[in-house]
């Protein structure tokens, strides 16, 4: 074993000596061991838990293997994927998820941006309103559906009980087909409009106040000022904060559990709720995969496309 | 600082690593490859028990979130320890929307943290075609009296194939014994509609509707109308019964043109057309606990909801009706189910089985427990202790029939009981079942289409067994 190496040495001013190691195992310890060994844990991990659980989907996607029968997977090449293509029960779910994810972004870029815009006006309390405005964010989505499912309830909810007061009759908000719907949408925008508002009270900040002088000066008006400026300078990051959300809302799934189980009949249902009845109610692992892989795969292609318009924008 | 004599030696370690990752990959592969078994089929227990272990030894249950499984636990933690004191019992539970998922999951990785997977009656089929639970047919010959119970109850918590209703197969195998049994209970105000209960169905919807419009603020009915579990689809099965309906014909396999002949439509006219009206604004995702939550606050003049269920309207602290169990049962009576066209009652309740994948010093303490359970005297100390027993002594037990107002309805009830169907695709049918029922219930489909859409989605599911690709949709 070799000598420990000092670290200070005796003379100050002299430059570290180029000296070789001492031969040992710290000859071994070049810079692309320790590159490999920092990076091992991390990367093994990643195969594990992200690469092959992804690669053993794929394969799983080809065969009619069901996780509970038992037996050996047999391919049925792209048997699975056709199935799940034409089926009627498919579209119907994708077009819930359409609905869902179209109204419920909107719905919060609209209002995150709104409450980011008024907030970043402001100049005392901002700190603190922005903190009170992110609690929902922090809060689990079962818990979220657990309370709002009270306050939902049609018979004993606070939100009927005020509509209530105000003489408007009860409301089914969970059990009609028309107001389903929206109930989850308005959950959902409750819970990650801060999101939006975080990210574009990010952009607003970065944005330099100069140019409001200059505009000022020009004595350009408020609402020029928005669309010249604000608007513009901002418009990338909020667009991003909308990728984000879009990804998020389309693989919703722990809301439409809680608060109506797809119902009324399967009219809440969005393509990750009928995954988990592929997968776990008929344990048709075979199909479910494939769902799961052309899910990955939709999402894969629209961020491109996105990320290809953001890159435009970007360089316009 | 670099060396330049270990420049040609820096590829080694990345190749390393990349044989390293390949092997993992390589390895994973064939490790999760290796879980498969081919023609899976229930492995046989034993006839006799064998040697229990003398070491410390926890027996595990799974079961679902309710007062049975906390009775459970303490009963057989007070009871069976004095036998084995050795053993300590551990009734796990889930929430009852994920009950067969937090099974089948297990069973699916071939491995379970429960030795006593109580099912539903109906999940034995897919247990046992997957090879989940032990065929315990030599165990029972062996170590049951088979006499003692009502021969449709020893089979509907056992037997697969499934039973003809109301019958048992002496040659068919047996993957399980019965734990507690159950059915519907007519739950009704007497102060409202009088103490006589409605003997039919027509009755029983005319008494309702006038209690409604008597009373207001309080509904006519209240029952299952959720989309999740079964609740939906046992309401609608229950009305099919009584109405004469069948769900399907087991010989052929046959749903289509026998669910949605004309007695399945009128079943389905009558909930939809006639029972929905008289439930509270908002009642379609109502399961056991908002029927009960509905009858304890007095907003409901008829319930029906599951016996097993039903010992905390009781519970002065959980009722309005009030403040001693006196006063509340002057109020609420407990009959069996009116009848009309027939006088079936829905089947509920579980049986144990004996997890596969246990242990054998485990699976051997879990037959002892189930041979210990079924002793006459064990089952009516289990009555008295709040459960539902299955042998007939005990049924007719002081023990049992006085141990609540409605054990007397379940005892009446068990030559009335019809189950749903017990086959491998149970979870997909009860799904398409709870789905559209719940869909007309909410006026998201009209009745007639409901039926017919839950009578084609399901044959098609039974028709696809087997089929390659695409399967589950």
């Amino acid at each position: 074993m070799s000598d420990p190496v000092p670290l200070t040495t005796d003379h100050p001013g002299q430059v570290a000596s180029a000296t070789p190691p001492e031969p040992g195992w710290s000859r071994r310890l070049s810079d692309r061991w320790l590159t490999v060994a920092f990076i091992s844990p991390a990367l093994l991990l990643l195969l594990a838990m992200s690469v092959f659980p992804l690669l053993w989907a794929l394969y799983l996607s080809f065969t009619d293997y069901s996780a509970t029968r038992g037996g050996s997977a047999h391919f049925v090449w792209f048997e699975n994927y056709t199935a799940i293509l034409t089926s009627a029960q498919v579209h119907l779910r994708a077009f819930t998820t359409l609905i869902y994810v179209v109204g419920a972004v909107t719905l919060q870029t609209v209002l995150g941006f709104t409450i980011a815009y008024l907030i970043s006006r402001r100049t005392h309390g901002r700190g603190l309103l922005t903190t009170l405005f992110l609690v929902p964010m922090m809060l689990s989505p079962v818990v979220v559906g657990l309370f709002w499912r009270f306050m939902l309830d049609a018979q004993f909810g606070v939100i009927n009980s005020m509509l209530g007061s105000i003489g408007l009759g009860q409301v089914e908000w969970l059990t009609r087909q028309q107001t389903a719907l929206i109930s989850l949408i308005v959950v959902d925008t409750w819970q990650w409009t801060p999101f939006i508002m975080l990210i574009a009270l990010a952009g607003l900040t970065a944005v330099p106040k100069y140019l409001y002088e200059a505009a000022s000066i020009d004595r350009a008006s408020e609402w020029f000022r928005f669309r010249t400026i604000t608007l513009p300078l901002v418009w990338p990051l909020l667009l991003i904060a909308v990728l984000f959300r879009a990804i998020e809302a389309f693989r919703l799934f722990e809301l439409v559990y809680i608060l109506t189980s797809g119902g009324p009949g399967v009219s809440t249902e969005t393509l990750s709720f009928h995954v988990y009845k592929v997968a776990f109610l008929g344990f048709n692992t075979g199909t479910a995969s494939a769902y799961g892989i052309l899910m990955v795969l939709i999402v894969i292609v629209l961020t491109q496309l996105y990320l290809r318009y953001l890159n435009k924008l970007k360089e316009d | 600082m670099r060396y330049p004599k270990r420049i040609g030696r820096l590829s080694v370690p990345g190749r390393k690593v990349q044989l390293a990752t390949a092997a993992m990959l390589v390895a994973t592969t064939v490790a999760a490859c290796g879980g498969g078994q081919d023609g899976a089929s229930a492995p046989k227990a034993p006839a006799t028990i064998p040697e229990l272990t003398k070491d410390p030894l926890t027996l595990s249950f799974i079961w679902f979130e309710w007062p049975p499984a906390q009775a459970l636990e303490a009963f057989a933690n007070a009871e069976y320890t004095k036998e084995r004191p050795n053993v300590t019992i551990k009734v796990n539970t889930v929430p009852n929307a994920n009950w067969h998922d937090a099974i089948f999951t297990q069973f699916a990785a071939h491995k379970t943290d429960f030795d006593i997977p109580i099912l539903d009656s109906q999940h034995i089929g897919e247990a046992v075609t997957n090879g989940n639970i032990l065929d315990i047919t030599d165990f029972v010959k062996q170590n049951i009296d088979v006499n003692a119970y009502n021969p449709y109850l020893l089979a509907a918590y056992g037997q697969f194939p499934q039973a003809e209703t109301g019958k048992r197969d002496e040659n068919a195998s047996l993957y399980g014994l019965p734990l507690l049994g159950d059915t519907w209970t007519m739950i009704y105000r007497k102060d409202l509609i009088g103490d006589k209960p409605p003997q039919t169905w027509d009755e029983m919807i005319a008494a309702a509707a006038k209690c409604q419009a008597d009373n207001p603020g309080v509904s006519g009915l209240a029952f299952h109308q959720a989309n999740g579990s079964d609740a939906a689809a046992v309401t609608y099965n229950t009305v099919n019964g009584v109405y004469g309906g069948n769900l399907w014909d087991p010989k052929s396999r046959k749903i289509e043109g026998v669910l949605n002949d004309a007695a399945g439509q009128e079943a389905m006219d009558v909930l939809v057309n006639k029972m929905k009206p008289l439930t509270a604004t908002g009642s379609g995702n109502w399961f056991i606990d908002e029927v009960n939550a509905a009858v304890a606050q007095g907003k409901a003049c008829i319930a029906f909801n599951w016996i097993a269920a039903s010992g905390g309207l009781l519970d002065p602290k959980q009722s309005t009706l009030g403040t001693t169990r006196e006063e509340i049962l002057g109020k609420l009576g407990f009959a069996t189910l009116p009848s009309q066209k027939t006088n079936l009652v829905p089947l509920g309740g579980m049986g144990m089985h004996v997890s596969a994948y246990s242990s054998e010093a485990n699976q051997a303490e879990a037959l002892n427990f189930m041979k210990w359970f079924q002793q006459a005297d064990i089952q009516k100390k289990w009555a008295a202790a709040g459960g539902v027993p299955s042998r007939t002594d005990a049924l007719e037990s002081p023990e049992f029939l006085n141990a609540g107002p409605f054990n007397k309805v379940y005892a009446d009830s068990v030559p009335r009981m019809r189950d749903m169907w017990n086959v491998p695709e149970y979870a997909r049918l009860v799904d398409i079942e709870n789905t559209n029922v719940n869909a007309a219930l909410n006026g998201a489909k009209t009745p007639k289409d409901a039926l017919n859409d839950i009578a084609k989605e399901q044959q098609a599911v039974l028709d696809s067994s087997g089929s390659k690709g695409g399967g589950g949709l």
